[in-house]
């Protein structure tokens, strides 16, 4: 008989635990230049450079001066040394900006014993470690209809903070449908255990400008293989829908059919949007799906550039 | 029942049994609960509605065991008997005849269950009981119901003395007169008892010949011990049985009267003998203390044979002529003699005074009366004493200084007033010492070894029979040990002290030897005709009894006592045992020696006889109840875990389990830490406590009054300064102790100021400064309030305090110092012990009187130090110094010398703490004399 627990309220939100095996997971990620999909001149500056000179903060290289160019370009200290006059050019630097968004529902406050971690914990270390990663890598991150996007060393810690001192997205199953800019993209991490008409409305919200996103859907064992047996009643968590059920068994047969129908649509529509959709279930480690994830974000990326 | 030894007491409900196919189909369709699981995919399947509804079965393992239950409780309800007793069917009365005197004892288990298994079977068969046990009372036979029968058979025990059967005859025959088809049932040991074999002739008068059943073993298996005889330095014990039995070899252990054992002896039978004997050889200290015999394993009263305490040990009463100081045993010459004779005698000490003491001695009936230094006896003791050793008593005197006073008649020779010393500082002698024995002496064979020395001893007057009446003689051949017959006893004397100031005999091992070997001889039948009139009326109660195992315990409320000269056997109204005080008891044994065993003949009876094995009937009931009970558990259980309750149940366990170990291993931690807390301070208080015993030094007691114990500080350093200097001590730094935490015994000397507002220190302290003082330490109290006492004033606050903290201590007896105290001589000659103040009076334990001949010394002492002064000078303020050598307190006084005098004082209490009387010695009267101006 596998046991089940629900985690307390008070577990749905991340502690110091959870921050810092997050970052430590964001340290075992393999450090990823990502590219920028698009180039623009008007995007915020970052410390992403580009390899080639232009607008950004760290010094790139000297150059002569050229007669005609403003003369307040001129580097007097280096000019000074010698009998020419240099220009000081900096790195042409862009940051690319994501959206993390992570759920914490009740229904994500649950664990089985197959499981190595309750789904929340894991959703809140890979939705973090994501982000340290991003950010380490020269990104700005922020937290939809929570945070707005930002580049500070701490973010991991930042988002923490963020998530405690949020009550009201406790209750929510979807993030919020507000679409995001074209050049952004947003990572959503949850269980989508609503139906996928809500799901649909809301992806299809947040790409209306063009976004591209990823869902990462976290799946206790239990939920995949339902391995009870006999007579049980089932309890939802979050709705108070309960079920009686005479032969477990055979009723689990039937689940299995539907949750594959469920996944099955769910991938449909993420391959429509041009988004990605990866399953992840708790029993395996946490890093297997951060991995999957950057390569996801930077195959996307490479696709877009690839012809540069 | 089917060829099987079952039956059923109420076969009826096995009808039930058929309910069973019924049970099974309700229980198969009560599915268990449904459990609860916890889903959140349920909400995107609220349209999956299940396919089967079916419940879950019930496991067919749970169905087996409920109608298993279900069998089980229809089985027991039916009463099974396995191997019932196969009994004649008859529904007449039953007379259970118990034997249950001390032949029954070994195997009484066996009889009370073959016993029960009868009453039962009559229970059964719905037939009445009578239980008859053939060692109680008789009493009138009543028929029962089988269950009071049972109760009544419950409280039967084995007796420890030969039953005699024939007294319940008649009870038997009142029986049978008013129910004339009882049907008899006799459990036999096989043993003939006190009667003979009256009870079988009159039982066979009475019945006729079908109605007795007789259940005895096919061999009387008893095995007992009669008499006892201590011959030849030997005890013999006879083992007897009744005919042979196959039991032919056995052991017999002595146990003393603490039950320790002294000695095992392996006993066998000859063939068909049914007596034997066993000889234990043991040393006579040994032999004397064994108080009982038993065969091992037997646990009956009649494998017992208690020895009381006739002609045992010898009882010797010691009388001192001095008064002897408790607090120093080491003085008193009774100690040396306790400890040489108490492992082979029995000590008595008389109190009192000498003519008290001696009376109360030969009352008490020893056998040797020793008088140590014990000069002339009053006339009436005289005569008793005389009477005493004429009956055969042994008077052992030692010399002393009374007797060389003077002397009574009861002296073995003439002796001359007055000792003889040698080896003195004034004589050119060294101590003697022994003369190997002579041939005729008791104390021949003995080897006299080299240190003995004899310095002071009592000459006898050279008579014609002295040589005669000589044990042993120094070398110069005066006698040391003289003896004398008088009547039927001796007078033996020896001619030096029982204590170590004469000679050091008393701490050889030659003392021992001589002592036990005079012990010996004393007579052991002393003042026989008072005795055997004495027995005549005093009568003795029971005081520990044996019960039918053989085990002692206390008399019951049956137990009558007897008369001291009693020798019967134990009956039920006089159990065996030791009778009356402990130091004169009288045994009673079961058997008389000589007794025998006779087996019993059943063949008058013409009675059925069969074997004492039991049909080992087995009801079923309470196995198949058990059982049931023990399945219903286990289906509650079941039920629990197929409801997953168990589960909850099993975690709450768990977390339970894990907080208890959590407090567990705090505990141990904190006890490992406190351990660890307790040896470390362990260690400490060895290293504080190493330094001490290393280093002499001064210690004063921390009052808790900053002031006073600075002051004593000061004091106590500027006093070691002192002592530094001027004489060939050198103390260590003084040191503050408290005597209830603090070990004490280092310190030669401690200061103790008295101040009045502190609480009285514990009695833990208490009782350590007296075990310092009584070890030989001195302790200074000073109650600094000489400055404030008039002399006939009030006793002041402190004096007050001082007397509270004493009064539980031993203080021996004070007098102000007097003027030839050796305090007085040990350093300076001083004649006041002035402090701060100088109008205080010094108090010391008061010497013992002049002695004469030593009025003329300059300096007398006690055995020992004072160990108390008692000042009110404060000390300590007088001898205070600072730091840079400046005096801190002024002294209150119109002499100038008087801080001179104080450290004077100081240097003499130390010096008489370490030297003790040592100034008191003879060798230093010249010089004193010639200090002192005379």
């Amino acid at each position: 008989m596998t046991r089940v627990r629900v985690l307390p309220e008070s577990a749905r939100s991340p502690g110091r635990q959870e921050t810092e095996s997050a970052l430590s997971l964001a340290h075992r990620m393999p450090r990823l230049v990502l590219e920028a999909r698009r180039v623009a001149a008007n995007l915020a500056h970052g410390i992403h450079g580009r390899r080639r000179s232009g607008v950004g903060e760290s010094f790139w290289q000297f150059r002569p001066f050229v007669a005609g160019e403003a003369a307040q370009r001129i580097d007097w200290r280096r000019s000074g040394r010698d009998d020419r006059l240099y220009v000081r050019e900096r790195e042409w630097e862009t940051a690319q900006t994501l959206w993390v968004w992570i759920d914490r529902s009740a229904s994500m406050a649950y664990s089985s014993e197959l499981a190595q971690a309750p789904k929340i914990e894991r959703a809140v270390v890979l939705g973090l470690a994501m982000a340290s990663s991003f950010v380490e890598a020269g990104e700005r991150v922020g937290m939809l209809g929570l945070m707005a996007p930002r580049a500070t060393r701490r973010i991991a810690e930042t988002m923490a903070q963020t998530l405690v001192t949020d009550r009201t997205s406790l209750e929510e199953d979807l993030p919020p449908g507000a679409p995001i800019a074209p050049q952004h993209e947003a990572i959503l991490i949850g269980d989508f255990l609503t139906p996928v008409r809500d799901i649909a409305a809301t992806v299809e919200g947040i790409s209306a400008r063009g976004a591209r996103g990823h869902l990462v859907m976290i799946v206790d064992p239990v939920e995949e293989i339902f391995p009870f047996q006999g007579q049980a009643v089932l309890h939802d968590l979050e709705d108070g829908i309960s079920l009686r059920i005479g032969d477990a068994e055979s009723w689990g047969r039937a689940y299995r059919e539907r949750i594959e129908m469920h996944r099955a649509e769910l991938q449909e529509l993420t391959r429509r949007r041009g988004w990605t959709f990866t399953i992840h279930r708790t029993d395996r480690p946490a890093s297997e799906a951060a991995l999957r994830l950057l390569t996801l974000v930077a195959a996307a990326r490479g696709a877009s550039v690839g012809g540069r | 029942m089917l060829g099987l030894p079952l039956t059923f007491a109420v076969p009826l409900v096995l009808t039930a049994l058929a309910a069973l196919p019924a049970i099974w189909l309700l229980l198969r369709i009560t599915p268990p609960q449904p459990k609860r699981v916890d889903f959140p995919p349920l909400k995107i399947l609220a349209d999956l509605r299940p396919e089967q509804e079916t419940p879950a079965r019930t496991p067919w393992w749970l169905l087996l065991m409920r109608l298993l239950l279900a069998a089980f409780l229809i089985l027991a309800a039916s009463g099974p008997i396995w191997n019932p007793l196969a009994e004649d069917n008859s529904r007449t009365p039953l007379l259970l005849v118990v034997d249950n005197g001390l032949a029954a004892a070994h195997d009484w288990r066996d009889r009370l269950n073959l016993a029960s298994e009868r009453i039962e079977a009559a229970g059964r068969d719905g037939r009445t009981v009578a239980v008859l046990g053939t060692a109680e009372a008789s009493a009138a036979l009543e028929l029962t119901s089988p269950a009071a029968a049972l109760e009544r058979l419950r409280s039967l025990k084995p007796q420890p003395h030969l039953q005699d059967r024939g007294a319940h005859l008649e009870s038997i025959r009142r029986l049978l007169d008013s129910t004339p088809d009882t049907h008899i049932v006799w459990i036999s040991d096989g043993v003939v008892g006190v009667d003979g074999q009256g009870f079988i002739d009159g039982l066979a008068q009475m019945t006729d010949d079908q109605r007795v059943t007789v259940l005895k073993s096919e061999r009387a298996s008893t095995l007992a011990l009669a008499g006892i005889e201590n011959a030849g330095g030997r005890l013999n014990v006879r083992v007897v049985r009744a005919e042979p039995n196959g039991r032919d070899s056995g052991t017999l252990r002595a146990v003393d009267l603490k039950n320790l054992p002294l000695a095992d002896m392996r006993f066998s039978f000859d063939g068909n003998a049914t007596e034997t004997s066993v000889a234990f050889d043991l040393p006579t200290e040994i032999r004397n203390s064994i108080a009982r015999i038993e065969i091992l394993g037997e646990s009956s009263a009649g494998a017992v044979n208690l020895i009381d305490e006739r002609g045992k040990r010898r009882r010797v009463g010691l009388v001192f002529g001095g008064t002897a100081d408790q607090t120093q045993p080491l003085l008193s010459p009774l100690y040396y003699i306790e400890r040489a004779l108490s492992p082979y005698s029995e000590i008595r000490m008389g109190r009192g005074g000498v003519a008290d003491a001696v009376n109360q001695l030969i009352e008490e009936q020893v056998s040797i009366l020793v008088l140590a230094d014990v000069g002339g006896l009053d006339r009436e003791t005289l005569g008793k004493v005389t009477a005493f050793v004429e009956q055969g008593g042994l008077l052992l005197r030692f010399a002393g200084s009374r007797l060389a006073a003077g002397n009574d008649e009861l002296v073995p020779v003439r002796l001359r007033r007055g000792g003889r010393s040698l080896g003195g500082s004034l004589s050119w002698d060294t101590p003697k010492t022994f003369a190997p024995f002579t041939r005729e002496s008791p104390f021949f064979g003995l080897d006299v070894p080299e240190e003995i020395g004899i310095r002071r001893q009592i000459l006898a007057e050279p008579d014609g029979d002295l040589p005669s009446r000589t044990w042993a003689s120094l070398v110069d051949g005066t006698p040391i040990v003289t003896a004398d017959k008088r009547g039927d006893g001796l007078v033996v004397l020896f001619h030096v002290t029982a204590d170590a100031t004469w000679s050091n005999l008393p701490l050889s091992g030659l003392f021992v030897d001589m002592l036990r070997r005079i012990t010996a001889l004393a007579g052991t039948t002393s003042d026989v005709n008072a005795e055997a009139r004495a027995a005549e009326i005093e009568t003795i109660a029971p005081r520990l009894t044996l019960d039918g195992y053989g085990v002692f315990t206390t008399p019951p409320a049956n137990a009558r006592a007897i008369p001291r000269s009693y020798a019967e056997r134990a009956t039920g109204e006089h159990p065996p045992g030791f009778y009356g005080p402990v130091d004169s008891s009288l045994a009673l044994n079961a058997l008389l020696p000589g007794d025998k065993l006779v087996p019993l003949d059943v063949a008058p009876l013409n009675a059925r006889i069969a074997p004492l094995a039991g049909a080992q009937t087995i009801d079923l009931r309470m196995p198949l109840f058990m059982l049931a009970l023990i399945l219903l558990l286990a289906d509650t259980l079941a039920s629990l875990w197929l409801g997953g309750h168990l589960s909850n149940l099993t975690g709450r366990l768990r977390k339970a389990g894990a907080a208890a170990a959590i407090l567990l291993a705090s505990m141990m931690l904190f006890t490992s830490g406190f351990d660890a807390k307790a040896q470390e301070l362990g260690s400490r208080r060895i290293d504080e406590n190493a330094n001490p015993a290393l280093v002499t030094r001064l210690a004063y007691v921390i009052t808790g009054d900053a002031g006073v114990d600075e002051a004593s500080r000061a004091g106590l350093a500027g006093l070691t300064q002192i002592l530094s200097q001027r004489t060939a001590l050198t103390p260590g730094d003084p040191i503050g102790i408290d005597p209830s935490r603090d070990e004490v015994a280092f310190y030669p000397l401690i200061y103790w100021p008295i101040v009045a507002t502190r609480p009285i220190p514990p009695e833990s302290a208490i009782r350590k400064l007296d075990a310092f003082m009584k070890g030989g330490g001195t302790v200074i109290f000073d109650t600094r309030d000489a400055f404030n006492n008039r002399p006939d004033g009030a006793v002041s606050a402190e004096g007050q305090y001082l007397r509270r903290m004493l009064a539980t201590l031993d203080i021996p007896e004070l007098e102000p110092v007097p003027n030839d105290h050796v305090l007085t001589k040990t350093f300076y000659i001083l004649d006041a012990f002035p402090g701060r103040y100088a109008t205080g009076q010094t108090w010391v334990q008061a010497l013992p009187p002049q002695t004469e001949g030593e009025e003329n010394r300059p300096a007398r002492s006690g055995d020992s130090v004072s160990p108390i002064i008692i000042t009110s000078n404060d000390l300590a303020a007088a001898w205070a110094v600072g730091p840079r050598g400046e005096y801190l307190f002024p002294v209150v006084g119109s002499d100038p010398r008087q801080r001179e005098l104080a450290y004077r004082s100081g240097i003499n209490i130390v010096m008489y703490s370490l030297t003790g009387n040592y100034k008191a010695d003879q060798v230093h009267v010249p010089a004193l004399l010639e200090r002192l101006g005379q």
